[in-house]
């Protein structure tokens, strides 16, 4: 039984009254639960658009995507973009004022926890990612794997059943990127999370259980 | 998320003081005002009830508040007012009324130049006041002379008195004073061959007071109103002119319904320790007021600073705004996060200039006492004082302002897409 299930997904960026752009014409796929998924496809192939619609960003598409049988339009956008998914970017987006527990804890700034133990889930985090000796260094005394773990830390602190990767490897060598994807396939495997990938780049994908291919905003 | 909030005020600490300094001119300005209208009001209330009892009443046929104690009965406020002649007959009603203890006479002599004995400069023309007080009295805070009780020559002089003559009490005790009638205006109603009169007095003793620069004995001044106005006796004179002033001792509790008699039902002026609070209060009041509006204008001009270091802030923090809205801040949250960095420079402002100013008050403290001691403010030790409700009001006052000046910004932050804020470049 599917987990995600994108349904006829379409968006269209209106750039002037005249023009407009496709990015998505009729996205279908499904993905089961616990699935480690990579999307792939050229540079303008919808990967983002979808991404941005998939982490609560964007609502302004039309068809449907149903986590778990409930569209994702029914929910709170802030409660679905703290609860339900959690996002890792390519630039690591941390802030650059807060120390890296700080940054990992900040989601729960925003939300009240789902019944978890912060602390003790922090811990449990910060072992995986490996940076317990680092929890109080600031993101710019940090290499550029360590910050995108300190990225992965954070989506996860709250327990989400999605994690949603835009080209986390995008920023790093090819060791560190690695590195990264072995990280979150060890998450996915451990925590049971559904991970969904967007990448361009093809070793990384092949690594996944299985490849959405996007071609002019359509998965082929 | 107040961490937060103070996180990115810390990140840029030069522009969060500069934005402050605007706050704290404007919260310097109102401590200025709100203390010092409270301090001058506390001295002025503390130097009059140090001289004047609350259960005191003063007494007279005219406005003792707007220059009563300063002007003789005039034709053109009889006419205005009618007033009764504070006469025996009068005297004695108010010696009947319930609850009043006694009642002395005073009498002011004005338009009199005072000269020491050896000097040519005169005092200026000044008032000398008549009552049977001795030097030893509570109405003065300190006495300098061997006999307290006023003699039918003697005079003394207040302390204020000594420094113009530039002298000291044991050099001025004993000395001879001449005063001389220099103006018409010297008791126009009993305006007959008053001018170039003189008469001798000696210094008894000195003073210290807040009220009057000479004061002599009743009985004295009287003989002098009567000779300066040709009047044929001292009964002549009260008849027809009256005391200056009585001074109505009365009993604990009986004060308010005595003063409301008197001045109900007799007709008379009456001036109370609550009368000069409320006129006190009123007037500065309206000069607290007037002089907030200031600060409310330059509160405002505070405020444009801060909505524009806001709005800078929303420029710089953009993609910040899109990282906390991608991982779960909502709309209110943001705006949350804004208001909190505007309200803590409104605080940061507020707190600084109260300190600063209070700081510059005590510094100024004992300068302004000095001041106020030579201008017979004999009473006052310390002029400002920290007033815990002012400064609440202030800090209060500086955050809302502060909160207030980010609403605009704070809602333009909320309201980011958040898409669009993370590729904000």
């Amino acid at each position: 039984m599917s987990y995600i299930d994108i349904k006829n997904l379409k968006r269209v960026y209106q750039m002037s009254k005249e023009i407009s752009v496709e990015a998505l014409r009729g996205v279908n796929f499904d993905i089961k639960e616990g699935e480690f998924v990579s999307v792939v496809g050229s540079s303008g192939s919808g990967k983002s658009t979808l991404l941005n619609i998939l982490g609560g960003l964007d609502r302004e598409y039309t068809g449907h995507v149903l986590i778990d049988g409930t569209d994702i339009k029914k929910y709170n956008p802030n409660f679905y973009r703290r609860h339900i998914v959690g996002t890792v970017f390519q630039q690591f987006y941390l802030i650059p004022s807060l120390s890296v527990e700080e940054n990992i804890l900040l989601p729960m700034k925003f939300t009240g926890s789902k019944d978890i133990d912060v602390s003790k889930r922090l811990e449990y985090l910060l072992d995986m990612v490996d940076l317990k000796d680092r929890r109080k260094h600031l993101p710019k005394e940090l290499s550029g794997g360590q910050a995108q773990r300190v990225a992965i830390a954070r989506a996860l602190i709250d327990a989400p059943k999605i994690v949603l990767a835009d080209e986390p490897t995008g920023n790093l060598d090819s060791k560190t990127g690695e590195a990264i994807l072995t990280l979150l396939k060890e998450l996915n495997r451990t925590e049971g999370v559904t991970v969904i990938l967007v990448t361009h780049d093809k070793n990384i994908s092949k690594k996944t259980d299985r490849v959405i291919t996007l071609v002019d905003g359509k998965n082929v | 998320m107040f961490k937060y909030a103070i996180s990115l005020i810390l990140r840029r600490k030069l522009r969060t003081m500069l934005t402050s300094l605007g706050i704290m001119i404007a919260v310097m300005l109102m401590t200025f005002i709100l203390f010092g209208m409270t301090d001058l009001q506390r001295a002025v209330l503390t130097q009059f009830s140090s001289v004047f009892k609350p259960t005191d009443l003063y007494v007279s046929s005219q406005d003792l508040m707007f220059g009563g104690m300063l002007s003789a009965p005039t034709k053109q406020k009889e006419e205005k007012k009618e007033p009764v002649i504070v006469n025996e007959t009068v005297k004695r009603k108010i010696e009947t009324l319930d609850g009043v203890e006694s009642v002395d006479s005073m009498f002011l002599l004005n338009g009199l130049e005072i000269y020491l004995e050896g000097d040519s400069i005169p005092y200026p023309t000044q008032i000398v006041q008549a009552m049977s007080i001795p030097g030893d009295d509570p109405t003065f805070i300190s006495f300098d002379g061997e006999n307290p009780i006023l003699e039918e020559n003697g005079i003394f002089v207040s302390d204020f008195v000594v420094s113009f003559f530039e002298t000291t009490n044991d050099e001025i005790v004993g000395k001879k004073l001449i005063a001389k009638s220099v103006s018409s205006s010297f008791m126009s109603a009993a305006n007959k061959n008053m001018i170039d009169k003189e008469y001798e007095f000696f210094v008894q003793g000195v003073v210290e007071t807040a009220n009057k620069p000479f004061w002599i004995s009743t009985d004295k001044a009287l003989n002098i109103l009567v000779d300066m106005g040709g009047f044929e006796s001292t009964d002549e004179y009260i008849e027809k002119i009256g005391y200056s002033q009585l001074l109505v001792h009365t009993k604990d509790g009986k004060t308010t319904e005595v003063e409301s008699i008197m001045t109900e039902d007799m007709g008379l002026s009456v001036m109370s320790t609550k009368t000069v609070v409320d006129f006190i209060s009123t007037l500065t009041a309206g000069l607290t007021i007037s002089l907030v509006v200031f600060g409310a204008i330059s509160a405002l001009v505070a405020s444009i600073g801060i909505i524009n270091t806001m709005i800078m802030s929303i420029y710089e923090q953009t993609r910040e705004i899109g990282i906390i809205k991608a991982i779960g801040a909502s709309d209110i949250q943001v705006l949350v996060i804004f208001l909190i960095q505007s309200g803590l420079i409104g605080l940061i402002g507020g707190v600084l200039g109260l300190g600063i100013t209070y700081a510059m008050m005590q510094i100024a403290d004992p300068f302004i006492v000095e001041v106020l001691k030579e201008q017979g403010f004999g009473a006052i030790d310390k002029f400002f004082y920290f007033q815990l409700g002012n400064a609440l009001i202030i800090t209060f006052s500086s955050i809302l302002v502060g909160v207030i000046a980010g609403i605009y910004p704070a809602m333009k932050a909320a309201r980011l897409d958040p898409v669009k804020a993370l590729r904000y470049e």
